[in-house]
């Protein structure tokens, strides 16, 4: 083992930073004074870019992904690692047809960031079919619609029907005979092997970040219920309008959804062993619906969820993506000292006001400058955020976006680092 | 006018508004009527936006409802009611980019604010902005942008309109979620519109209307 020169080993050392940051990063959220105001960044293809590797090489080349994020973590310093909730093996894609996604290395040059395809993915006339039974939907109608090699399980029947042991003895074996299905498994089984393949990568990309001091921000993760409709089943188009032509429905499915974004998150954070579970949210916020509309179809399950994490010891990171200023009394309302919040467009001074006691504040520095301005912007933003908030302990510095956008010059996301350093300490 | 129209259309009554037109026109209204009583109600439908009462969802809904009165009330005008259009705009989703939403919503709001706009679709590339440019002579070209990389995409379509010496020709405005006034200096835009009312008011003002 290397010997620091005042005696510590290596491995010693980053130990010891390992509780510096985690203990840093946890006073911050529970508006406590850390010894100096945490970064953390939710940054995913900067890491990637800014290592020199393209972001179709990372999606394909899951050893140069680890190095890659390896060598931008030491450079960067912040005080914890992101991890990956938005870079995929692209293998596993092509394995499965996705049909939801553009890639970068598949169908968008190299670097492109990968792109949702929005689309009614259910009908406007399909709702009553998927609350009657959402299981059944999910796998003859919403799965074939949304990868290639899952098409043949739109030939299926009622999966229902198999809840009888007669039924299953008959059907799942004819079923399995058919050429297209047994194709399918085939296919299945390939992207298995790819994804553990995956796992095990990103599996030991996190030991190597722990072994280098650095504690893991968030793993799991969920979604509002609205924006798992708005966003992957209607559409936001389809969802908009039925808040005016099928609100009861539109409701009805929030409230089934509910449980299981809840569920999922537990799961999550159970699976990677961190407290921290992230929320990206994206039709909530101001511009995106009224007041009023806000209040009965978004607001309460997006609460109920947080305090069902809190309940739980677990600790919310909802990204309020977009402009949240007026929705920053119904924040009020969250427990204090319990959540952390991501903001992206924000009224500083008015969110301290009105959340300053509630949440620890999180993100902010305009993602543009990082492309379009210079270290000097960057450092007076870091600078007028801890002015703001850092008096009672809860901010947490980032971009306004999650995290440095994959364009972003290097030197301004070091500037974001310095900055920290320079005018942080207390 | 018809007050009860207008003000049915703008309050987001669909099954109403609906209702209304096809009693109007069961009972002899002119047609053309209609469609100017509901391009006052998408007026203030807009007037409603820029006060912070309607947001994205609204527009939508008013946009359905337009969509509805069309229908029932287009195949009964003559051809030669077609109005005169205020001016062009070229609009676009730059290179790189596949998100419409926002676009989508500009394209509507300056269309039925009396544009003439010709909208190019995703992930156009700046040389197809020039040979369309060159064909369509717009005054105003719209540059449309959700992700980061956008940026960039907006930045070499606009050197692209000057080597083609455009320029000088159109005013170039650009929107979408992460754009503010640091990416117009660096993408050397004229102006960028925070939302599909800020632009329509954008291309009034170049253009007039």
């Amino acid at each position: 083992m290397q010997r620091m020169d005042w005696g510590m080993t290596v491995k010693e050392e980053a130990a010891g930073l390992y509780k510096q940051r985690e203990k840093r990063v946890n006073d911050a959220i529970r508006l406590k004074k850390p010894d100096r105001v945490p970064i953390v960044s939710a940054t995913e293809m900067f890491f990637i870019r800014s290592a020199g590797l393209t972001i179709a090489e990372a999606m394909y080349n899951y050893e140069k992904m680890a190095e890659a994020w390896k060598t931008s973590m030491r450079r960067y310093n912040w005080d914890m690692a992101p991890l990956q909730h938005a870079i995929r093996s692209g293998p596993v894609m092509e394995l499965l047809g996705i049909k939801t996604f553009k890639w970068p290395g598949y169908d968008l040059p190299e670097n492109s960031s990968y792109q949702w395809i929005e689309r009614e993915y259910m009908g406007a006339d399909e709702y009553d079919e998927f609350l009657k039974n959402p299981a059944d939907f999910t796998i003859r109608k919403l799965m074939p619609r949304m990868a290639t090699t899952l098409e043949p399980l739109e030939k299926m029947p009622p999966i229902t029907w198999m809840a009888a042991g007669y039924t299953l003895l008959a059907i799942l074996p004819t079923l399995a005979g058919i050429p297209a299905i047994q194709e399918l498994m085939d296919k299945l089984k390939r992207a298995g092997e790819e994804k553990a393949k995956w796992d095990r990568a990103q599996q030991k990309l996190g030991e190597d970040l722990n072994e280098m001091g650095y504690p893991l921000f968030t793993y799991g993760v969920t979604y509002c219920a609205f924006d798992w409709i708005s966003d992957c089943l209607r559409g936001m188009k389809g969802s908009m309008l039925d808040m005016y032509r099928q609100p009861d429905k539109l409701k009805a499915t929030i409230e089934l959804l509910e449980p299981m974004t809840i569920e999922m998150a537990i799961a999550s954070a159970v699976k990677g062993g961190i407290e921290r579970v992230f929320l990206p949210l994206h039709r909530g916020a101001a511009g995106f619906m009224n007041d009023k509309q806000f209040a009965e179809f978004y607001w309460p399950s997006l609460k109920r969820l947080i305090l069902a994490l809190i309940d739980k010891a677990l600790t919310p990171v909802p990204f309020f993506e977009g402009e949240y200023t007026p929705r920053l009394a119904y924040l009020a309302e969250l427990p204090p000292g319990k959540v952390l919040g991501h903001f992206d467009k924000i009224d500083r001074r008015k969110c301290k006001e009105v959340l300053g006691n509630v949440m620890c504040f999180w993100g902010n520095v305009p993602s543009s400058l990082f492309i379009a301005g210079t270290p000097e912007q960057i450092k007076e933003h870091v600078k007028e955020l801890i002015d703001i908030f850092a008096d009672n302990g809860g901010l947490i510095i980032d971009a306004s976006t999650t995290g440095p956008p994959p364009e972003a010059r290097p030197e301004n996301v070091e500037a974001m680092t310095e900055a920290v350093f320079e005018y942080g300490k207390n | 006018m018809n007050e009860k129209l207008v003000n049915l259309m703008a309050d987001l009554k669909e099954k109403e508004t609906i209702a209304l037109v096809r009693e109007l026109i069961d009972g002899g209204t002119d047609p053309s009527g209609i469609l100017d009583d509901a391009r006052s109600a998408m007026e203030l439908v807009g007037k409603r936006f820029e006060k912070c009462e309607y947001f994205i969802p609204d527009l939508m809904m008013a946009g359905e409802i337009l969509k509805g009165i069309s229908e029932i009330v287009r195949p009964l005008l003559q051809k030669s009611e077609a109005s005169t259009k205020k001016g062009k705009v070229l609009i676009g989703t730059v290179a790189g980019d596949i998100h419409d939403i926002g676009k989508d919503i500009v394209t509507f709001m300056l269309d039925v604010s009396g544009f003439d706009v010709l909208d190019l679709g995703i992930d156009v590339p700046p040389e197809v902005f020039v040979e369309k440019a060159k064909a369509f002579q717009p005054q105003v070209v719209g540059l449309s942008g959700f992700l980061t990389l956008a940026f960039d995409s907006m930045k070499k379509t606009v050197e692209a309109l000057q080597q083609a010496g455009l320029r000088d020709k159109v005013k170039i405005m650009i929107g979408g979620g992460q754009i503010d006034d640091e990416v117009r200096k660096y993408v050397h835009a004229d102006a960028y519109g925070k939302d599909a009312v800020a632009g329509v008011q954008l291309c009034r003002e170049w253009i007039g209307g």
